[in-house]
């Protein structure tokens, strides 16, 4: 395969993608079905934000969000029937069963984890460290811009752990089995080795939390324009949404079978992140995952950054992260 | 290993009647092109398969399962494909709600031992609300705690409970039986459509 150059790198040698927007297939069917497959990422962003902006306080709660969110999920699920992207991502009741696992694992042992000694932790250390005299200025402002640095921030450090990830071996051990995914569905975001799913976890967002409606509002932000990373509904998403937030075309070419095309698009929902450090390629992808599209068992996905740590540690694998160790072959 | 009483857990068997006039040998080749998928071995003797798979793609239509035998078998009312089907994703399904049942008594076990302590109260700053929330008719935000009982009511809610791993032991209750019967179904007919040679 030739490729197509995008900046300096040259992106599907390996295996099929498509790059640029004007080649990414647009929404079949009437003027209704199109007008809802345009502007339903938006109006529900719209919803979201201006829900918890105007709850009442009996109902700003972390544990209603919760419910939202799996009611909203629910949602992106029927759409996943409806108007599926590609037919080879449709979800079967053993995909579904096997992401479940893995979002019932973040839900339940991670929380309990994340409470005690991850990012709850690590937020209650830091705040320990600050008065919020210091904050009385972020406190004044209004709640939407709190809200907006919120993501900003969050975001900021989600973009280079997961870009340090894909740069630096003991890192990528963990990661690398969120990349044996062969196609995208609602759930797939959860998949993943637990270690990887702590240390993406980690960040300063929980620090937050002294502000509950900004917070309720950055999360609600968060999942309205994060959650289509990993899904398999065909949009057409606006020009200036696809500018500025990370979308399934995006995010499959980042699970591309394709090596140079999984060092792109890091960002969690802000794209536009990519952008500023160059690493935004716009374009999609069908074939994924690693090793030639090989799926992983459960079993596999819990041991396997160990077994490769333990193999790069006695020189049996190549320690670093480059096209052999994604392909699976020695070079 | 042969539990009988429990193996219908993680095992799918079932019986077609093959079409009038149709030869074990012309069913078993309509059958083969189910099993030349990655990750995919089988093999013939005679009037019989069995096939075994290693991490096979999602997009394979026989995925929920490992390993299988097929045979043919003829008496005098006609012949039918006897299959038996072998699914560790169906026994894992089958568990799932117990490990679940664990995290719940886990997390009720670490919930008791962690006792909340309280710190001395800071001074928190009073800031107004901002003028455009105001504005906007945001509602006003209720005031920070200050007795100890409502300091420790919401320490007590910040702690993770239990009932999200209750929630999902249903869940994959649900999804155990909705499994054993929908893939008891989908692999009959897609038995069925390729006898019938309408794939």
């Amino acid at each position: 395969m030739d490729g197509v150059l995008v900046g300096k790198r040259v992106i599907g040698t390996q295996s099929p993608v498509t790059i640029g927007w004007d080649n990414i297939p647009k929404v079949q069917g009437g003027p209704v079905k199109q007008f809802i497959f345009t502007w339903f990422q938006p109006t529900m962003l719209f919803v979201l934000v201006a829900f918890w902006y105007y709850a009442p306080n009996a109902i700003a709660k972390t544990s209603i969000a919760l419910w939202v969110g799996f009611g909203f999920r629910m949602m992106l699920l029927c759409l996943e029937w409806v108007n599926p992207r590609y037919a080879s991502w449709r979800l079967t009741w053993k995909e579904l069963a096997t992401d479940l696992f893995y979002v019932g694992l973040a839900y339940t042992l991670l929380h309990v984890i994340d409470h005690y000694i991850g990012s709850d932790a690590f937020a209650d250390a830091v705040g320990h460290y600050f008065h919020q005299d210091k904050f009385a200025w972020f406190m004044g402002l209004p709640l939407l811009a709190q809200a907006l640095l919120i993501v900003v921030i969050f975001d900021f450090g989600q973009y280079w752990m997961h870009r340090g990830m894909h740069s630096w071996y003991p890192l990528w051990l963990p990661h690398s089995v969120h990349h044996y995914i062969t196609q995208l569905n609602m759930n797939k975001g959860a998949v993943g080795n637990p270690v990887e799913l702590f240390l993406i976890g980690l960040g300063i967002g929980g620090f937050f939390d002294f502000l509950p409606r900004a917070f309720l509002i950055a999360g609600a932000f968060s999942m309205a324009t994060g959650v289509y990373q990993h899904i398999n509904v065909r949009f057409n998403s606006p020009r200036w949404w696809r500018f500025l937030f990370n979308t399934t075309e995006h995010h499959s070419l980042h699970h591309s079978l394709d090596f140079e095309a999984t060092r792109s698009n890091f960002a969690s929902s802000l794209i536009v992140i990519d952008r500023i450090f160059g690493t935004c390629v716009d374009g999609e992808a069908e074939l994924l995952g690693m090793e030639g599209g090989r799926r992983m068992s459960i079993r596999e996905q819990m041991t396997h950054p160990f077994t490769e740590g333990w193999k790069a540690m006695r020189g049996l694998a190549p320690a670093t992260v480059s096209e052999s160790s994604v392909s699976g072959k020695m070079s | 290993m042969n539990l009988p009483f429990i193996d219908w857990i993680w095992h799918v068997q079932g019986r077609l009647a093959l079409p009038c006039g149709q030869s074990s040998d012309d069913a078993l080749d309509r059958l083969t092109s189910l099993f030349g998928q990655d990750g995919t071995s089988h093999q013939r003797t005679g009037a019989s398969l069995s096939f075994q798979k290693k991490n096979q793609a999602a997009q394979d239509r026989l995925s929920v399962f490992d390993r299988g035998d097929l045979r043919i078998e003829t008496r005098m009312d006609g012949s039918a494909l006897h299959y038996r089907l072998t699914s560790r994703a169906l026994l894992f399904c089958f568990l799932a709600p117990f490990l679940f049942l664990c995290i719940a008594q886990l997390t009720i076990a670490v919930n008791k031992l962690d006792k909340p302590k309280l710190e001395p109260l800071k001074a928190i700053p009073v800031v107004q609300m901002n003028p455009i929330d105001k504005a906007l008719g945001a509602p006003v935000p209720d005031p920070e705690p200050s007795s100890d009982a409502e300091r420790l009511l919401k320490a007590e809610e910040k702690k993770p409970t239990s009932t999200a791993a209750y929630f999902f032991a249903g869940i994959f209750a649900l999804l155990y039986v909705v499994g054993r019967i929908l893939e008891d179904r989908l692999v009959k007919g897609l038995f069925r459509k390729h006898l019938l040679g309408s794939v």
